[in-house]
């Protein structure tokens, strides 16, 4: 697996970083961003082709972005704090690029649309799944309408259409619907983060074209591809959250002066510090690795995902803790952007599945391989082992 | 994996699915297994699996770096014994190639990589552990010779080592200059008068290294690596090669390590329920395979950069930071959660337990040698964060 960065992704990194840079603001101030700085950004963004999606074909690569490239941008938009719909507009578009030929016109008209899409998956009570929705899609006389609640949608009133996680007699089933649909009326909801506009909501029987909705086998894969291209894309951003907050800490630490000496030149801080650098290098290293193979079809992919979601999910916010112990008192004032970093991370580190619930799914997936492995052979003790011990 | 790397794997599972020798073809006495593991060394050379990188004139493989990781990677994945000669091939062997004259890689290389002569290193002393600086074993240069005095401690092997690989000070220390300077490797044949060595009895049982004291031992002049202060230089090298390469293979054994834990909770009942069926178990081993698959994720684009042409880094620390934690859970969990079961187990599964027990207490080390978990971090803090000094 290649893991070194093109010139191309590289150069893509550096732009977003410093579109952002010059269009979005400063940390401490991200909750003064306004509804029309964000549109403004968010049209710069796409402008810059970050919609510019399509995954590799049997015939070869598309040319268009894929999951490493996007997931470039997700760190850079973390880093930034910039709040905008980019997520759920990335992920749908990760999702269905692979059956851009098989898929109904309607859907297929998104790949090439600049519009922004929300996801609607979670509902009250639900977990981090596309099984079992409450929200149906039900058949009446005029075709299919959408009936159900959705909570916490990230990015609901930025949005054009609305990707609804359902089920179609009975089985997972996807529907995109514009966001101003008759029937579907959308209220704000609170969010840990409050730069991160949340909402829920209630389908009142939203008429939707056959041709917006995917069903049967193939809505099943593309449901696990947004899945996967969702956890991706959340820890991408917690890792850029992280290596901001942990930056600022660090510079904290070169200056500030106590007991006649730069904090930073204690041990008990350079050692917080060097193991929040670890946890963040890291946590990039497979996020890195999980969109690679994402874009390659590795039939790991999904694992790879749900290790670096887990991972990233803990490590990130450790990296927020840390920092906050290096800036003491000051990072608890509401000015202090520490706060904007903390937040930003632990709701990042919720979506699409926390720490815990990857954990369980990667270890029911072990103990299911290892129901299926053959006895252990006795394998050559361990004698000997250790390099050195200089 | 390239095609051709794909090819060499292959060709390395059919060899190792011949010829790996299992637990029971090792004889148990000590000197006798040593004897063993050096033919299995031989054999593996013959078949071009060590120093595969190194270059042809001095007997290596002469091929790239990336095919010794691949091979090292099925070594460790098929369970078979380490090479004996491990402080040769991953320490000293490394350092002769880069800071040795003709004469001494004429010498030194080729016995090195078929175990002929087996290397250990006098690095540390009982004053000088972590501080490696503050060593006092001394060189006194007298007609054309060394005269060596000193003590060395934990050194691997060197009860049946040839060769000793020793940090000496040559040069009085300078109160005003920095404390590594004046320091010099030379290599120092075990069988000279002067030479004691007393092997020390490890936790785990074994007396796998030894204290070494050089009384007036004579080394000739031709035996200095490199030239006389060069000795601090050379070792930070050696120690950092060491960290950037060990830890591919280390990752594809610590897998083994994890299947093999698995299959053992899977066979074990307790209370009339398999071990593995527990969703907290399941967890567990969960948050074991993350650590080990990230250190992969993160050691690949690490040793990726290294492969094309950069140096190892101070990245190299955060790899091995990651290489003890991921070791250290493993062993932990095992112990953990095969420890009620380890109380109650029949003579079948005794064998399993006394593995689990070694590996738990081999593992405690993993954070020691090697430059400490805290030397790992001071690196981290000066080299890469470039916080203030202490």
């Amino acid at each position: 697996m290649e893991l070194e960065l093109t010139e191309e992704q590289s150069w893509i990194s550096e732009s977003i970083d410093a579109l952002l840079s010059r269009e979005w603001v400063a940390p401490q101030d991200v909750a003064t961003a306004t509804g029309e700085r964000r549109r403004r950004v968010w049209t710069a963004l796409v402008a810059f082709g970050a919609l510019g999606i399509g995954g590799r074909t049997a015939g070869g690569d598309e040319g268009g972005l894929e999951a490493v490239e996007l997931c470039l941008i997700a760190r850079a938009l973390g880093s930034h704090l910039a709040s905008l719909p980019f997520l759920g507009s990335a992920a749908v578009r990760l999702a269905l690029a692979p059956q851009a030929g098989s898929l109904p016109l309607g859907l297929a008209g998104l790949l090439s649309s600049q519009d922004a899409i929300a996801i609607a998956l979670l509902e009250a009570g639900s977990g981090w799944t596309v099984e079992r929705a409450g929200t149906r899609l039900a058949r009446g006389s005029d075709g299919l309408n959408i009936r159900g609640e959705k909570v916490s949608i990230d990015q609901l009133q930025a949005v054009d259409q609305l990707a609804v996680v359902a089920t179609l007699d009975g089985k997972p089933a996807l529907a995109v619907t514009p966001a101003g649909a008759a029937g579907l009326t959308r209220h704000a909801q609170r969010c840990f983060d409050q730069t991160v506009p949340m909402g829920t909501a209630r389908f009142d029987a939203v008429p939707v074209p056959g041709s917006r909705v995917l069903g049967g086998p193939e809505a099943r894969q593309v449901l696990q591809r947004l899945m996967t291209a969702g956890s991706l894309l959340t820890a991408a951003e917690a890792v850029g959250a992280a290596g901001h907050i942990l930056e600022l800490a660090c510079r904290y630490a070169g200056e500030r002066r106590q007991f006649g000496r730069t904090i930073g030149s204690f041990q008990a801080l350079r050692h917080i510090l060097a193991d929040a650098y670890v946890r963040q290098q890291s946590g990039w290293s497979a996020v890195r690795y999980a969109a690679a193979a994402f874009d390659e079809g590795d039939p790991e992919a999904a694992q790879a995902a749900s290790i670096a979601k887990a991972y990233v999910s803990r490590g990130a916010q450790e990296v927020a803790h840390s920092a906050m112990q290096v800036f003491g008192g000051i990072a608890f004032t509401a000015e202090h952007p520490a706060h904007r970093f903390l937040r930003r991370i632990g709701v990042r580190a919720q979506q699409f599945g926390d720490a815990a619930h990857h954990e369980r799914r990667l270890g029911r997936e072990l103990a299911e391989r290892a129901v299926r492995a053959r006895p252990v052979l006795a394998q050559a003790s361990p004698v000997p082992t250790q390099a050195s011990l200089a | 994996m390239a095609p051709e790397e794909r090819r060499l794997r292959d060709e390395v599972r059919a060899f190792l699915a011949e010829n790996t020798p299992s637990a029971a073809d090792l004889p148990r006495s000590l000197d006798a297994r040593i004897e063993a593991l050096r033919g299995w060394q031989a054999r593996c050379y013959q078949a071009g699996y060590v120093g595969r990188a190194w270059p042809r004139e001095f007997g290596g493989g002469g091929r790239a770096p990336v095919e010794q990781i691949v091979v090292d990677q099925e070594l460790a994945g098929a369970g078979a014994p380490e090479f004996v000669n491990v402080v040769g091939l991953d320490v000293l062997g490394p350092s002769l190639l880069r800071f040795g004259t003709e004469k001494q890689r004429q010498r030194h290389i080729p016995p090195i990589l078929d175990a002929r002569e087996i290397w250990c290193q006098g690095f540390s002393e009982p004053e000088a552990g972590s501080d490696l600086a503050s060593l006092r074993t001394r060189a006194v240069e007298r007609d054309g010779r060394f005269v060596l005095s000193g003590q060395k401690t934990w050194v691997s092997w060197g009860q049946f080592a040839h060769w000793c690989g020793v940090l000496a000070r040559t040069e009085e220390p300078d109160p005003s200059g920095p404390r590594h300077r004046g320091i010099s490797m030379l290599i120092v044949d075990m069988n000279s008068p002067g030479v004691d060595i007393r092997p020390m009895t490890q936790i785990t049982g074994h007396a796998e290294f030894c204290e070494l004291f050089f009384d007036d031992v004579l080394v000739p002049e031709q035996n200095l690596l490199s030239n006389r202060g060069d000795g601090w230089k050379i070792a930070m090298y050696t120690l950092g090669h060491e960290r950037g390469t060990a830890a591919l293979p280390r990752q594809v054994k610590l897998r083994t390590w994890l299947d093999r834990l698995a299959v053992a909770l899977r066979d074990r009942a307790l209370d009339g329920r398999a071990l593995l069926d527990d969703p907290g178990t399941q967890v567990s081993l969960a948050q074991a395979m993350i650590g080990i698959e990230v250190l992969r994720y993160h050691a690949q684009r690490t040793v990726g950069e290294f492969l094309s042409g950069g140096a190892v880094g101070p990245d190299s620390s955060s790899v091995k930071l990651l290489m003890a934690e991921a070791e250290q859970r493993l062993a932990a969990t095992a112990v953990e959660l095969l420890g009620p079961a380890m109380e109650q187990a029949g003579p079948a599964e005794q064998d399993e337990d006394a593995f689990w027990e070694e590996t738990y207490l081999y593992s405690r080390a993993a954070s020691v040698y090697g430059g400490t978990r805290q030397i790992q971090r001071n690196i981290i803090a000066d080299r890469v964060l470039a916080l203030p000094q202490e």
